[in-house]
């Protein structure tokens, strides 16, 4: 139990340093990165994905509730399964041989700016449920919205960035090549899972 | 006293091992102006996030107009 707090605490202060100081807390996480950061993480999801399936289903339905989670959970999983085999495949062919363990840590915690994403849409779904107007109130809403929106994607490219650049230890145009490798994979998994109705946004 | 000094070069000796084990970005003739734009953004970058999303916001309004509503319809229900 103590282990599990303290687990707790030190993957509290990487999101905070990931929060505040972004590229020292890639590093970080890149050298030192321990498996049980993935435990909290995977917490993470299942309290969000929790709060998600009450949200769409909107009633206390044992069977319906677990369902939705099933499939929003395995979806996210098959997600973060393919980026990383996909950014595993990616250094090989570039001829980078990187462990699979700073892989996985390093992406799961840009699960963070994508979850955060998620949970802000979630709660403003009940409390300002769609559509919005083109009142001034509601183009108000829609441009704070889309502000927030905009800021944790940014957030969500760099920590992308910055797991590629010190996982594989590549300079820039490396990395681009890496983008052209793993953007078209990760396109078409979004485009499975929306044919699929798990997730229209994809929960990259 | 020794033993101090000792261990603030260990730190230092790993740290600086830490530092040097990747090696500096550069981009030619543009590596200054890298420098420049990614510094910014190496601590507390929310600041630029928020100016670059205000102008992202802008640019799409005059694109879209008021549609920016029927977008931000669509994003909410897409959770």
């Amino acid at each position: 139990m103590t282990k599990l707090v303290a687990g707790g605490i030190v993957w509290s202060k990487t999101v905070a340093g990931l929060f505040i100081a972004p590229y020292e807390t890639s590093r970080r996480i890149a050298c030192k990165g321990k498996a049980f950061e993935l435990l909290f993480i995977g917490l993470m999801l299942v309290g969000y994905f929790g709060l998600a399936s009450l949200v769409k289903i909107a009633a206390f339905r044992p069977f319906l509730l677990s369902q939705q989670f099933f499939i929003l959970f395995s979806g996210a999983l098959c997600n973060i399964f393919v980026s990383v085999a996909t950014l595993w495949i990616a250094g090989r062919l570039i001829g980078v041989q990187a462990r699979i363990l700073p892989i996985c840590v390093s992406w799961a915690y840009t699960l963070v700016p994508t979850t955060a994403w998620f949970l802000m849409t979630s709660v403003l779904y009940v409390l300002f449920p769609p559509p919005r107007t083109t009142s001034v109130a509601g183009l108000a809403f829609s441009a704070v919205f889309i502000i927030v929106s905009a800021t944790l994607l940014w957030w969500k490219i760099m920590l992308s960035h910055l797991a590629i650049r010190f996982v594989f230890r590549i300079p820039l145009a490396t990395i681009l090549v890496v983008y052209a490798l793993f953007v078209p994979v990760l396109a078409f998994e979004s485009i499975v899972m929306y044919r699929l109705g798990v997730f229209k946004v994809p929960f990259l | 006293m020794t033993y101090k000094a000792n261990a603030t070069y260990t730190n230092f000796l790993k740290r600086w091992e830490e530092v040097t084990n990747l090696p500096p970005q550069t981009l030619g003739p543009f590596t200054g102006m890298y420098k420049l734009l990614t510094g910014r953004f190496k601590v507390m970058p929310w600041p630029w996030f928020l100016v670059v999303s205000a102008v992202f916001v802008v640019v799409l309004y005059v694109i879209l107009g008021s549609a920016i509503a029927f977008l931000v319809t669509t994003l909410q229900k897409g959770f």
